[in-house]
């Protein structure tokens, strides 16, 4: 067997200048000290993990280190790294990297993620991994440093494409990488033309995807592991639902994926407690509604839209301002308003104006008191927001709001100040993603999304790894409108609030049945009676927990085998 | 290494740069930089360089380094140090790279007696098996320069002797008849044989790995037609990622001039 050997001749051109020249020479106890250190950093085995060592500040979990191992030994490197949500593909992330760089085996690194988490996949490398990694924000950057993280929309467009393209990385770690299962598309197109030494795909949820996404993922990090394509589509049927329904194709898959359950994690989770706190209208704020309410039997002058009607209907168990606001922008959108139009929105407004105290931020206010510590309330109208974050100053209790819309650095900004000044953050829907809050356990939802993931990524930026007590959840709820129903109908009767992390992810990737809103916008806006409301509402739930109880039959299945 | 050598290895690079300890407690220490070591290991060019133009007094930095964070007092302010801290490694690669080339004479206690000193070539090398994975061989070998004798481990023994950079009285070093260039490729070659006897499953491993998947990678790309941009990136990918490779580097080395019994 021969293997080629490589001898460093640069250090003795030096060596015998200096020999001639009589010096300079170094210093003996310099000398021995590099030694010294050059013996603790020699790494007798090709297994193991050193990268622990290096990190004293931080405590990986032991299916953290496991499947760092497995990656590194077993998978060459080149894996998809599929946790379920909450149990830190991040931190395994970061140890095999760590680990390659510790081996010397790695040097130049692209990092690809959502733009809105660019800063924090930095901010994390270089505190807890001590990672000189950089986010990308000039040019130049993609040359100078070995560690660049950058949201894969500006990596994959000139001029960065090409200097990127030129650039030789030994590993591509690619977070979010389930958008890269069509393969069809500029993304896909730019990572495949990546080179790729080492691989890492980040994803929460592969499995239940089609098949032809397993493919493309597949093929992505590894080509011709599942064969060609015209190859696998005429072994496995492209329209064919799930993985598991071929055992052969699981097993292949698994050999680049590592997917771990909580369940198998052993690790404790706090629980959840979920309490519903129904509200009851002033007058004038019923009085609001129940005008609003009217309108979908006279929806003429809203070009029959039962999505407006729908809107400002939840808004009015918001607040009166999220009502004022699209009532005002209403107005001002509409092309050459009938006078009637003009009219029916002025004797809104007027309601509007009638209504002079918010029952749910009274509610809101009382609880904080009470709890007295952190709380997050969440909202979906920006309109709340402002309103709560002045209602409450005025009661002297201190908040920081919290919007999606807000540049990274302003959000890590609002977060510290949450942790270290203020007692409440006020956070609107998009807020919810991209940011970790464990240190705060209390939620309050002020009005509900329609859209059951987005109440699961509400409750993951508190729930997570790092938790370390149980978190309440208060659930406001206008007794007799649409949120009641919403909450009652849905939301309890599918246990939504008690859920663990992640798992309603799967359940809802199962179903399949497109998007919860579309379908809630239907049952309340077309419904002639009360009565249809219900029993279409009772289906959508029965559906859900149809797909729930399938999957509970699955796991015990799963039990049985193993 | 534990934090209690690192405290010790910390101090013994500041003494050996000639870099006054201010303070040394155990779990911290503060040190002066001189100006060497400020633009050796403070990254602050500019400064220097605006100081070298406009004549200014130079204020190198004092380095307050912790290595156990639970026993200092809560007013110092400094660097905690561990084993994976950017701070340690800096220091380490500048500990390295300060101290490439050697040569000392052996500090002998033979009086007025005329001693003569053998010339030995020491080198100090890294060994690296490399294919998807690494593993490291830390070795060091002398060379003596008149008879051809070997030796490994040369480094521990070395330890044992009392060294000097000048010459002691009464002595003289006897020349090499094997000229160092010619002796550094003596140790080459013998490391290279010595490498060639080991065992290299591994790289065969490795080359069963990288052939799998090399065959995975045609079939996927059979169907598509020829001159893939894509296919030959893969390609090359799979070979820097797996293609066995022995690396053998330098850690530092020179010459040493030893009495005869000093190396038996």
């Amino acid at each position: 067997m021969t293997v080629e050997i490589e001898f460093d001749s640069s250090w003795q051109d030096e060596f015998l200048q200096r020999i001639d020249q009589d010096g300079p020479w170094g210093n003996w106890e310099l000398v021995r000290l590099a030694i010294e250190v050059e013996k603790h950093l020699v790494i007798p085995e090709f297994e193991g993990l050193q990268a622990p060592k290096h990190l004293p500040n931080l405590t990986p979990l032991p299916h953290q280190l496991e499947t760092a191992k497995q990656v590194i030994e077993n998978m060459n490197g080149k894996a998809i790294l599929a946790d379920e949500v909450g149990l830190g593909k991040t931190i395994e992330a970061g140890l095999i990297l760590k680990e390659y760089m510790i081996r010397g085996l790695v040097k130049k690194v692209l990092i690809l993620v959502p733009a809105s988490l660019v800063t924090q996949w930095s901010m994390e490398l270089n505190s807890k991994f001590y990672i000189p990694a950089v986010s990308q924000k000039k040019s130049y950057v993609w040359e100078q440093c070995d560690v660049v993280v950058s949201s894969i929309d500006t990596a994959k467009r000139n001029p960065h494409r090409d200097i990127i393209f030129r650039q030789n990385y030994d590993l591509i770690i690619i977070d979010e990488a389930h958008k890269l299962k069509n393969n069809k598309t500029k993304n896909y197109e730019f990572v495949q033309n990546l080179k790729k030494k080492f691989c890492l795909l980040l994803t929460a949820t592969p499995i239940q995807n089609r098949i032809e996404e397993i493919f493309n993922l597949v093929s992505l990090l590894k080509p011709g592991h599942l064969g060609s394509q015209t190859a696998f589509y005429e072994k496995y049927k492209k329209d064919s639902r799930s993985l598991n329904d071929n055992e052969h194709l699981k097993e292949l898959v698994n050999k680049v994926m590592v997917r771990n359950r909580r369940a198998d994690t052993g690790i404790e989770w706090t629980k959840r407690h979920v309490e519903t706190i129904p509200i009851d209208f002033s007058d004038t704020e019923r009085e609001l509604y129940e005008t609003i309410y009217n309108l979908k039997n006279e929806s003429d002058w809203i070009q029959g839209s039962s999505f407006s009607v729908m809107t400002l209907q939840r808004e009015a168990c918001s607040s009166r301002e999220a009502v004022y606001y699209t009532l005002r922008n209403m107005l001002q959108k509409k092309e050459n308003p009938t006078q009637a139009f003009k009219d029916q929105i002025e004797s809104l407004m007027k309601k509007v104006e009638a209504v002079q105290t918010n029952s749910k931020a009274k509610k809101a206010l009382e609880l904080i008191q009470q709890i007295n510590d952190k709380v997050i309330i969440f909202t979906e109208y920006r309109a709340t927001q402002l309103f709560l974050q002045w209602f409450l100053k005025q009661h002297g209790i201190t908040s920081v709001p919290f919007r999606g819309g807000f540049k990274r650095g302003k959000k890590d900004w609002m977060r510290e100040l949450f942790q270290k000044r203020a007692q409440v953050l006020i956070a609107t829907e998009a807020g919810g993603e991209g940011i970790n809050l464990q240190f705060c356990h209390h939620i309050i939802n002020f009005d509900l999304p329609w859209n059951p993931m987005r109440l699961e990524q509400r409750i993951g930026r508190v729930h997570r790894l790092g938790q370390e007590q149980d978190v309440k959840i208060y659930n406001f709820a206008i007794k007799n409108t649409v949120e009641e129903h919403i909450l009652k109908l849905l939301y309890e009767k599918i246990d939504l609030f008690e859920k663990v992390i992640g798992e309603l992810d799967d359940i809802l990737t199962k179903l399949e049945f497109g998007n919860m809103e579309d379908h809630l916008i239907d049952i309340f806006g077309a419904s002639s009676s009360e009565g249809e409301m219900r029993i279409k509402m009772e289906n959508l739930s029965s559906m859900i927990e149809f797909a729930q109880s399938m999957k509970k039959g699955e796991t015990h299945a799963a039990a049985g085998n193993s | 290494m534990q934090q209690q050598e690192i405290h010790n290895f910390l101090l013994k690079y500041f003494q050996a740069n000639d870099c006054p300890i201010l303070e040394n407690h155990s779990g911290y220490m503060t040190v002066q930089l001189t100006i060497e070591m400020d633009k050796e290991l403070m990254n602050r060019p500019f400064y220097w360089h605006y100081l070298e133009k406009t004549g200014g007094i130079p204020n190198p930095a004092k380095l307050t380094l912790i290595t156990d964070p639970n026993s200092v007092p809560e007013d110092i302010k400094g660097e905690i140090i561990h084993f994976g801290s950017p701070r340690l490694h800096q220091i380490f690669a500048s500990t390295k790279n300060l101290a490439r080339y050697i040569r000392l004479y052996e500090n002998h206690e033979n009086g007025s007696r005329k001693t003569p000193l053998l010339p030995w070539l020491c080198l100090n090398v890294k060994i690296s098996y490399q294919c998807d994975r690494k593993r490291d061989v830390f070795k060091s070998i002398g060379l003596q320069l008149i008879n051809g004798q070997m030796v490994e481990n040369f480094h521990e023994r070395l330890l044992n002797i009392s060294l000097t950079p000048k010459i002691p009285d009464y002595s003289f070093t006897l020349s090499p008849l094997v000229k160092p260039k010619s002796g550094i490729l003596r140790i080459e070659n013998y490391l290279k044989s010595a490498i060639y006897q080991d065992d290299h499953s591994w790289a065969e491993e490795a080359r069963k790995r990288w052939e799998k998947d090399l065959r995975l990678l045609e079939h996927f790309y059979e169907d598509i037609e020829e001159g893939n941009e894509a296919y030959e990136t893969e390609k090359k990918a799979l070979q820097e990622q797996y293609e066995p490779k022995i690396k053998i580097s330098f850690i530092n080395g020179g010459l040493f001039y030893l009495t005869e019994k000093a190396i038996v």
